[in-house]
């Protein structure tokens, strides 16, 4: 795992991670939190939250890499931060807002656009 | 491995687990496409391109399915591993990714169940308790059933010819 970045770097790297993600319309990412153990000595307080984000892609030799192996040369991406008890709130503030604005292949809400409404009914027929 | 109906339960369940085991609990976010078949896979490479560009679609290709994207999942998984208790809740709602983004935080934070903001609070033990005892009726159901149902043959086939031989002999006297 590389050093945890900053979290300009982070969102930015995890802006476009979901984004390639959600155009490929295939793979996945996964996020991870949990406490930052071994924090300073002050560990009365509460612990730092350690989030990592990857891709789904493992290193293994996959029978299919030909064809998935096209902007990623089969390396797995990792990324890291470090949030700090006190800039939690704003730290997923703007996490919030990368993953609603990076995650586009959810369903949508509001159908008000017809390539929306296209996409919504096409989605209803596939997953009926 | 029990995936909760609600994200209000989830988040809930979530919240109790991260109290009990503060500094083990990880909770993963997945973001997901399903996995396409290989049949599957070239009509939704076409189908790409229409998702991002413009409506130029490829109807001529495949004119009775519509270009579809297929729908992402997001996956929200609470994993304690020294108890092995995992949550799990799964949507392919755009609309709530940004209120369990912010609960996530807020359970990073560490927040109790009431702090998590969430209206009517549901008891949690029973949805737990239930949860444990689901593997526990089959085991001793399917237990107990099996040395019957050998038995049960082996009884109704001598029951059968034994009746046919009577029966015949029946029909051969009269």
């Amino acid at each position: 795992m590389p050093a945890p970045l900053s979290h300009d770097a982070f969102f930015t790297s995890l802006s476009d991670l979901l984004t390639k993600t959600s155009q490929k319309s295939r793979g996945s990412v996964t996020l991870t939190q949990k406490p930052l153990l071994h924090p300073t000595p002050d560990s009365s307080s509460k612990p730092s939250i350690l989030i990592r984000a990857t891709d789904g892609n493992t290193n293994a030799p996959n029978p299919k890499a030909h064809k998935v192996e096209k902007k990623k040369s089969s390396s797995k991406v990792k990324l890291s931060t470090v949030a700090a008890p006190e800039e939690l709130d704003a730290f997923y503030a703007r996490y919030a807002e990368v993953c609603k604005a990076g995650m586009t292949g959810l369903k949508k809400r509001d159908r008000k656009k017809g390539k929306a409404k296209a996409k919504g009914g096409a989605a209803k027929g596939v997953k009926a | 491995m029990p995936l909760l109906p609600t994200s209000h339960a989830y988040l809930e369940q979530s919240a109790l687990l991260l109290q009990a085991y503060p500094d083990t609990t990880r909770i993963t976010t997945k973001y997901n496409f399903p996995s396409t078949r290989p049949s599957n896979s070239s009509r939704k490479q076409k189908s790409k391109p229409a998702s991002t560009s413009a409506p130029t679609t490829t109807t001529e290709t495949t004119p009775q399915a519509p270009p579809t994207t297929p729908l992402a999942y997001l996956t929200l998984k609470t994993y304690n591993p020294t108890t092995g208790i995992c949550l799990k809740y799964r949507t392919n709602k755009a609309a709530e990714v940004g209120r369990l983004i912010t609960s996530l935080g807020k359970l990073a934070a560490g927040a109790s169940v009431a702090e998590l903001g969430l209206s009517n609070p549901v008891p949690a033990a029973p949805a737990a308790a239930d949860v444990e005892m689901a593997d526990a009726p089959e085991d001793t159901s399917a237990g107990a059933s099996t040395p019957v149902v050998p038995a049960a043959p082996a009884k109704g086939d001598a029951g059968g010819k034994g009746g046919k031989g009577k029966k015949k002999g029946g029909k051969g006297r009269r």
